[in-house]
């Protein structure tokens, strides 16, 4: 299984979605650092370094990595379609759930691998502004960019990476839920399309109360309310394990 | 046991029925050649068989094991079901053979080269797949399926794009597989050339398995007889006599020819000539599939 799991990642890695992804991922930081109207979208006139990184966060998880994340996990399973090869995986001896489950583990593993290209993208374009103490925030903390005074480097890493971890935690439903998608159109585009068009359908609900603190929707900016993560970290591994039990349903009857 | 065990499978989609009621049994060592007109339900037969697709109705077991429901029993199984067969385009073919082979329990590093040299890929073994020619794919997807040693081999059109050498190089090949006792399902539209070694053919028309013609050991005669229609009616009484059926103006027929010809002369028939012919495979598929 963890031979199956390294070859799932190793092939996601091969994915074209995959490879623009963390391109982007790692490359827009030097735009935003650059980006001439930061202080009337965001408020922010960059201090240091790390606003560099939470500005990359939180315009990236506004749409783009949700986005990327959901393309690369419908296109795991898609481009095998497309390419034929899953038939050819599964005329081994291998139950079909395990090669989902792979391919699944390796899903959930890659929106921590676009963080973690956006982090380290967003380090070096901070560099040219400092990458230690200031007074300001990091805009994930109390005061948002302007701060509640000094903060450190070791206090402005720490909320980074929390918030990076949590966003990282927020986006693993989305990839099982487009991995689910991909197993019913086993298209890639149809997987895509679908998945997003759920959280845009989510998004309407809002206008069901009663609702609200159950949709996935409601969490996508939990990197920015750590203090919702007591009820949104447990439903957010509930929605993963609940989509990703269904694609596996779905995957071991399915015609192919 | 039977290597290959088909029993009543059926498959629809929808209310549309796609294949009915066909079962068939291929015995370890014997080539089974399926055919019939495109949309007669041959692929949508491989896949059942190989456990791909599932079907509505029926089973079909490797070596004893119902392939739907037991992903193992496909450790007896070595398939290629499309043309041509499909690989990882970034990875070589030696690659693509080790993943393979990972996927099927192989450790032995010579076997991946063994079945390169049989299936000659060699020299191309370690190119990317993805600038392999049509034919080269092919045959890389025989040399996958045959990789580890499986007792049951189910090829969809084997042929298809390969040049005369290829077909020559993989005919030979299943044919030698066959005697070391592999059985092979294989679906085709070229009969005359699996003709020379398969068993058994079975013929597909409209989702159902119309005839299955056996070819080992067959003796056919020609028959020339006035008249003609009534001829065909005395011999399909007689006892000794088989599969008589008219092909043009000459009746085919198997069985014992001496008891043929004494009857015919005895009650009158007028019999111009009466000699052994080879199986014509072709001229008795294209009878069956007529009216289909």
């Amino acid at each position: 299984m963890f031979r199956l799991v390294i070859f799932e990642l190793f092939k996601l890695f091969r994915l074209r979605s995959v490879g623009l992804g963390l391109l982007a991922a790692f490359l827009l930081p030097f735009l935003w650092a650059l980006a001439p109207g930061l202080k009337e979208v965001y408020g922010l006139v960059l201090a240091s370094g790390w606003q560099v990184v939470s500005l990359s966060l939180l315009a990236g998880m506004e749409f783009l990595f949700p986005f990327l994340v959901v393309m690369a996990a419908s296109e795991s399973l898609g481009s095998e379609i497309s390419q034929g090869t899953l038939k050819s995986l599964l005329l081994r001896p291998l139950p079909r759930t395990a090669l989902l489950l792979a391919k699944l583990l390796a899903v959930l593993l890659y929106p921590f691998a676009l963080l973690g290209a956006s982090f380290l993208g967003s380090l070096l374009a901070g560099l040219p502004h400092g990458l230690g103490g200031f007074y300001g925030g990091t805009g994930l903390g109390q005061g948002g960019f302007a701060g509640a005074g000094f903060l450190s480097a070791q206090q402005a890493l720490g909320e980074l990476l929390h918030a990076h971890l949590l966003a990282g935690v927020v986006l693993l439903p989305l990839a099982a839920l487009a991995l689910l998608y991909a197993t019913i159109f086993l298209s890639t585009t149809a997987s895509a399309l679908a998945a997003v068009a759920t959280l845009l359908l989510m998004r309407l609900l809002v206008a069901f109360p009663a609702l609200t603190p159950f949709l996935l929707t409601t969490y996508l900016d939990l990197h920015l309310r750590p203090q919702a993560a007591g009820l949104g970290l447990p439903l957010l591994f509930i929605y993963t394990l609940g989509f990703a039990f269904l694609a596996a349903l779905v995957f071991e009857r399915k015609d192919l | 046991m039977d290597a290959l065990r088909l029993e009543g499978l059926g498959k629809r989609y929808g209310r549309k029925p796609i294949l009915e009621n066909v079962s068939l049994a291929v015995r370890p060592g014997e080539v089974y050649a399926l055919a019939g007109p495109n949309g007669s339900g041959k692929t949508t037969l491989i896949r059942l068989v190989t456990g791909l697709a599932f079907p509505t109705a029926g089973r079909a077991l490797l070596l004893g094991e119902d392939v739907h429901q037991n992903p193992q029993a496909r450790r007896h199984l070595g398939a290629v079901v499309e043309a041509p067969a499909a690989f990882y385009p970034y990875l070589t073919g030696r690659e693509n053979l080790r993943m393979q082979a990972y996927l099927a329990g192989i450790k032995d590093e010579g076997r991946i080269s063994e079945v390169l040299a049989r299936l000659r890929l060699l020299a191309v073994a370690d190119q990317k797949v993805g600038s392999y020619s049509l034919g080269q794919r092919q045959r890389l997807g025989l040399a996958a399926a045959i990789l580890h040693h499986p007792k049951v081999l189910v090829l969809d059109e084997p042929t298809s794009g390969l040049d005369p050498e290829g077909v020559e190089l993989v005919h030979g090949l299943l044919e030698e597989l066959a005697q070391e006792g592999v059985a092979v399902l294989l679906s085709t539209h070229h009969l005359q050339e699996v003709s020379r070694y398969a068993h058994k053919v079975g013929i597909l028309g409209g989702g159902r398995l119309l005839d299955e013609v056996r070819l080992e050991g067959r003796e056919i005669f020609r028959l020339e007889a006035e008249p003609l229609e009534g001829a065909l009616a005395l011999l399909r009484t007689l006892p000794g006599i088989t599969h008589p059926h008219l092909q043009g103006k000459v009746i085919l027929f198997e069985g014992n020819p001496e008891e043929a010809l004494r009857v015919l002369l005895r009650e009158g028939y007028r019999v111009k000539a009466l000699h052994p012919q080879g199986f014509d495979l072709m001229a008795y598929y294209q009878e069956r599939v007529k009216h289909v």
